[in-house]
């Protein structure tokens, strides 16, 4: 671009936008870094200004939202098309103690991984001061202490209190099995990267170049379908729910599994009708010291039979805390695996071309460690929001 | 050539693009509240004006009296009639002064600049009501909305029957005003001179080292270069520049504030644009002025200073630059379209998440998020660069101290601004999509926030000055002629201080009710601070105390930042404790406190930093007379800006409020009669402050057209950066060969005995740790 740098490689590689990355030991440029900023700027500002507090105030933002995208994502493939070429010629090492002899990105990928773990940290932090700070919405309504008068609950006034999604997701076998299912999915894909690391690494003459080429992009390949199984269960299980079928031996009804959106688990519900067999104890109490004044006040909701109250009253919970940690914690993880399939993507299409030998396959190594943080963070999301 | 033009052309057009939006007024035509009527009309009475409905408005003067009351009749003629239908409706009308007041039931008062028609009131064509005028001269508005509804057409929102149109009435002062200029407009202005001066400024550089050549065919590839550079130097300069430019913008804004505080009861800004004017403040000084300052010259000094031919990640470097401006410009939105954000720079919630807060509050939070991704890539990027790039040789204790300062300064940084950031993205999220982080009402606890922005928010502000405190070592040990005394304790104790950042941040919440016990540990950590940066003051004299001191201009700086940082220090030890602290907090006191560590802290020791490394970056000398005159002037005007403030503090002159009235007696909230006159001899010295510095800018455009060829190392010293040319080729060192990097400099070839230290023992058992890679790898290479 300058015309002053010619590296010892430039001319085979040159590229429109700059000769790529640590080709030469020259400063190189890129225009990569610029329409990427534009780009993401474009997006945020016509997000925010399309829509407010949940809802679309501005249709005509839409389309720009896609044009930030696509500017970002143009900047993205800018970026790419500089390392495409890029055959290990040069990987830098650390010359400093205590790393030396280490790749200097590898390094840095552990750099950025400390980092990324504040980033959960502070979302892990803000669940469990909802969670814990918040009173579960089973104990409120086991108590009975929504209940305040007949009034109250004609008015449909809602209470504040914590309903995790495990309480919908782990009500069932059926309802886990899309995050159960992803977890193996994700443990499978950081076993399957591995393996197109060791492919890409074994010694040139030791193996078949167009079997290494072959091994590579399957292994990476397979990690690529299996993160998009992932991200295609999570929105089954956030938006579509499925349908299970009659099957006699096995001892199953048809009915459907409801998705968590339907169900109304949603960043807006502010008026959320529990309804999982939860039992109401306090009123039964109520019941059998005091039956006069059960019948004063609750007499019109609920009645005694067989121990149990059945009431026809309705608790109406406001669980806009618990979805938003739910959503935007998982959302988070989950927009980490879309990162890690638009890496992918151009990794599988990189090792297709045979691009990865074992000069650069250090380069899989990096992304291998992003996935297996990504990984181990579903390993922690799972248990913490999906089981209890 | 071609293709370079259109790279070019299609970034000033998307340029261009994200530069209409920020000026768009999109995001202020949501209006919030009751005032909306005022903004936007009466929508629910149909989407746009009708030319039938007449408003009138009678009994208004032309010019008032001084408070006397006036009995106005507004009503309106017109409107979707049919015949045998009489038209009847409802009114808004709001008085920009004075007060207004209902005469009888059909009208109410929303506040006293508001009045409506109230339920029985909603069938007639005109009502009565009082307005009282203003005491003082005052140019008055009043705008009336009125709307007619058919009575046989049905009513109701939207319906055909239904139409309405605005009106607009003026009253002038017994004494004539002159019309004010808009502070919104003053600024916008005001920044986009200074953005064209900057181009302009730029441009004639260019053209002045070539003047023979100066056409757009030579231009484009220049600065096309420096709009696709990826060299530490070229993006560290940027960081310079765009650092300087937002250190001019904060001050526009300081000026704005200070001429609405020079006098009692002022009303330049009102108090929603003064909200805006300090928010954007203080947003812009750390986040543009002061981290892009530290970043320029971490940028160009710490590969120089530890032998290293660039960065280890330019691409990602040139990244984190080009993140800054345009966050910058979503930061700016707002204020473009006259509703920039109005939390404070800490965007304390509940507020932030509420509608109250104004909609450019989401565009601000949007640029912060650019900001934080930004400096986590710095943070990773650094970090990498000084752990992994040290020349052979250089073991921990041989790095030069201004690299130690970034490193520390990076460690806290991005170890604390990802929960920033999820801070944020969680404020978004509240504001765009509708999530409950921060809304009180669904269980949300508006402390999180406090806890995410302070946990980041503390070692921030070190993160801000610890890089000062690294120039300071150099400045000082290179004009003192010696090696800095007690190099280990000083690495020690900032490390000491990178530690401490992250357990004291609760002294920022003392008074929102937490426990005692925490309140008493936090008292403890924060006072604990003072051990590590009076060590570090104390090395600081001791080094000159036995050397031989040249006095330079960037020495008298460092001398300056010893003297204001010293004294920002002690009044920051009011704070941990808690009583005073409960006395203290909201008050002038703590605006003096951080101006004194943050200007006489981070911006004096850049100011040095400047003059210091300015021949070696640029390869000129700075004018050292022009340089002289700048210290005395700014260091004067400076601490008659903030000196002051420490009396207003303890008077209770309260901060973040618009204005303050005195009062000869004791009266809630008032101060004392002199405080109008320091608070004017404040506003004159921040003149002279912001004036001061333009020498500064002079004697450097001054110097880089003319300015003496400077040698490889002007001051004597005797880190990396002075061994190669001014300024520095690039490579910076060393050269590529055959995919190896030959000829770095290796330690011996520094000055040994300066800064000659065995690796002390913790790093040798660390060291021992470290795996190196496998054989494997080495063979097939």
């Amino acid at each position: 671009m300058s015309g002053d740098y010619h590296g010892d490689d430039d001319h085979e590689h040159q590229s429109a936008w700059g000769p790529h990355d640590w080709s030469h030991g020259a400063p190189h440029n890129s225009w990569a870094p610029i329409i990427m900023s534009i780009g993401i700027g474009i997006f945020l500002y016509t997000v925010a200004s399309a829509y407010s507090w949940g809802e679309m105030v501005d249709p005509s933002s839409i389309p720009l939202i896609f044009l930030g995208l696509t500017i970002s994502f143009f900047g993205m493939i800018i970026w790419w098309r500089q390392d495409a070429s890029f055959d290990g010629i040069y990987e830098p090492r650390a010359t400093g103690t205590p790393f030396q002899n280490i790749q200097i990105r590898k390094v840095a990928m552990w750099m950025f991984l400390m980092s990324e773990m504040m980033v959960f940290t502070s979302l892990f932090s803000t669940y469990m001061r909802y969670r814990l700070g918040l009173t579960p919405c089973v104990e409120i309504y086991e108590s009975g202490s929504w209940i305040v008068n007949s009034q109250t609950i004609d008015s449909g006034e809602a209470v504040n209190c914590f309903l995790p999604a495990s309480e919908l997701i782990a009500s069932s076998w059926f309802h886990i099995a899309p995050g159960a299912i992803n977890t193996f999915a994700l443990i499978i894909s950081s076993f399957t990267i591995v393996q197109a690391l060791r492919w890409a690494k074994k010694p040139v003459g030791s193996v078949d170049e167009e079997v290494r080429r072959k091994r590579v992009y399957r292994y990476l390949g397979s990690t690529w379908i299996l993160a998009i199984i992932f991200l295609t269960l999570k929105m089954v299980e956030w938006f579509v729910g499925f349908y299970i079928p009659e099957i006699g031996f096995l001892g199953l009804h048809e009915h459907d599994i409801v998705s968590l959106v339907n169900e109304g688990y949603t960043i807006h519900a502010d008026h959320y009708h529990p309804h999982h067999g939860w039992e109401d104890t306090h009123l039964a109490e109520l019941a059998a010291a005091n039956p006069s004044e059960f019948e004063e006040y609750f007499a019109n909701i609920a009645s005694i039979e067989g121990g149990y109250v059945t009431t026809d009253a309705v608790m109406m919970a406001d669980i806009r805390v618990s979805t938003s940690t739910f959503f935007v914690t998982t959302g988070t993880h989950g927009a980490h695996v879309f990162i890690g399939i638009i890496g992918l993507t151009y990794m599988t299409w990189k090792a297709w071309t045979g691009g990865y030998t074992p000069q650069n396959a250090v380069s899989i190594e990096y992304f291998g460690l992003y996935w297996h943080f990504v990984d181990l963070i579903w390993v922690l999301v799972f248990p913490f929001f999906y089981l209890y | 050539m071609n293709k370079t033009k259109i790279h070019a052309r299609s970034i000033i057009v998307m340029s261009i693009l994200l530069l209409a939006m920020a000026f768009s007024p999109l995001v202020s035509s949501f209006p919030t509240g009751i005032s909306g009527v005022k903004d936007s009309g009466c929508n629910c009475h149909g989407a746009t004006t009708s030319e039938s409905v007449i408003p009138t408005i009678e009994g208004l003067p032309e010019v008032y009296n001084y408070s006397e009351t006036y009995e106005l009749t507004v009503g309106f003629t017109g409107g979707p009639s049919t015949i045998g239908n009489i038209n009847l409706g409802g009114f808004h009308l709001w008085a920009s002064e004075g007060e207004l007041a209902s005469n009888d039931a059909t009208v109410q008062r929303y506040n006293p600049s508001e009045v409506g028609h109230t339920e029985i009131g909603n069938d007639q064509t005109s009502w009565t009501l009082i307005w009282t005028a203003p005491a003082s001269d005052k140019n008055i508005e009043f705008i009336l909305h009125t709307n007619s509804v058919n009575g046989n057409a049905g009513g109701g929102a939207g319906s055909s029957g239904d139409e309405w149109n605005r009106l607009t009435a003026k009253v002038s002062a017994p004494i004539e005003v002159l019309e004010q200029a808009n502070p919104y407009v003053v600024l916008s202005t005001l920044i986009v001179i200074s953005a064209i001066l900057l181009v302009i400024t730029v441009t004639y550089i260019f053209y002045r080292t070539n003047p023979d050549s100066f056409n757009w065919k030579t231009f484009e590839p220049w600065i096309c270069e420096w709009l696709t550079s990826t060299d530490h130097k070229k993006v560290g300069t940027l960081y310079f520049l765009a650092g300087l430019f937002f250190l001019g913008v904060g001050g526009i804004m300081a000026l704005m504030i200070r001429i609405q505080l020079s006098v009692p009861g002022n009303d330049f800004l009102t108090q929603d644009q003064y909200n805006q004017f300090f928010t954007l403040h203080g947003t812009t000084m750390i986040f543009l002025a002061a981290m892009p300052l530290i970043n320029g010259f971490a940028n160009w000094m710490v590969p120089l200073q530890i032998g290293a031919p660039d960065l280890a990640l330019p691409r990602i470097n040139a990244m984190s630059f080009w993140l800054q401006p345009v966050g910058a410009l979503l930061i700016f939105t707002g204020v473009f379209s006259g509703t920039g954000a109005d939390t404070g720079w800490t965007g304390y919630a509940p507020y932030i998440v509420s509608e109250t807060a104004h909609v450019g509050t989401t565009m601000w939070v949007a640029g912060q998020i650019m900001l934080v991704a930004s400096s986590t890539l710095t943070g990773v990027n650094f970090l990498t660069t000084i752990a992994v790039m040290r020349a052979p040789g250089m073991g921990w204790m041989q790095m030069p101290l201004f690299t130690w300062s970034i490193l520390v300064a990076n460690l806290m940084l991005f170890l604390s601004i990802p929960a920033f950031g999820v801070g944020l993205v969680q404020v978004y999220l509240d504001r765009v999509i509708g999530t409950a982080f921060y809304d009180a009402g669904s269980g949300g606890d508006p402390l999180l926030w406090s806890h995410l922005f302070w946990y980041f928010g503390h070692p921030e502000v070190y993160v801000v000055i610890v890089p000062a405190f690294g120039v300071i070592s150099e400045v000082i040990a290179t004009s003192a002629r010696r090696t800095v005394f007690g190099y280990r304790s000083m690495v020690y104790a900032m490390a000491g201080i990178g530690v401490v950042s992250f357990i004291v941040y609760g002294h920022h919440m003392f008074t929102s009710g937490m426990s005692p016990t925490l309140r008493f540990v936090t008292m403890l950590t924060t006072m604990l601070v003072a051990v590590p940066t009076g060590i570090k003051i104390f090395n600081w004299l001791k080094t000159m105390h036995r050397g031989s001191l040249v006095y330079r201009t960037h020495t008298l700086w460092a001398l300056g930042f010893l003297v204001t940082f010293t004294l920002g220090g002690i009044s920051g030890m009011f704070f941990p404790s808690m009583a005073m602290d409960l006395h203290f907090h909201e008050s002038y006191f703590v605006v003096a406190h951080f101006h004194y560590v943050l200007v006489g802290g981070t911006v004096f020791g850049f100011f040095s930093a400047i003059y210091y490394w300015f021949p070696k970056m640029t390869g000129r000398m700075l004018d050292e007379r022009l340089g002289v005159l700048h210290f005395l002037t700014a260091f004067i005007s400076y601490n008659g800006v903030f000196w002051p403030m420490h009396r207003l503090g303890v008077w209770g002159m309260a901060r973040r409020h618009h204005t303050y009235f005195i009062s000869t007696e004791e009266a809630m909230g008032s101060l004392p009669a002199e405080a109008a006159g320091w608070n004017m001899f404040i506003s004159v010295s921040a003149f002279l402050f912001f004036f001061s510095n333009f020498l500064l800018i002079a004697n450097m455009i001054k110097s880089v057209i003319r300015g003496k060829k400077a040698p490889a190392d002007p001051w004597g010293g005797w880190s990396f950066e002075w061994m190669t040319s001014s300024p520095p080729p690039t490579p910076s060192f060393g050269h590529f060969n055959h995919g190896e990097w030959i000829d770095l400099p290796t330690l011996k070839d520094s000055n040994e005995e300066h800064i000659g230290n065995d690796p002390s023992p913790l790093v040798k058992w660390f060291q021992s740790l470290m795996v190196l890679d496998d054989e494997n790898e080495e063979v097939n290479n």
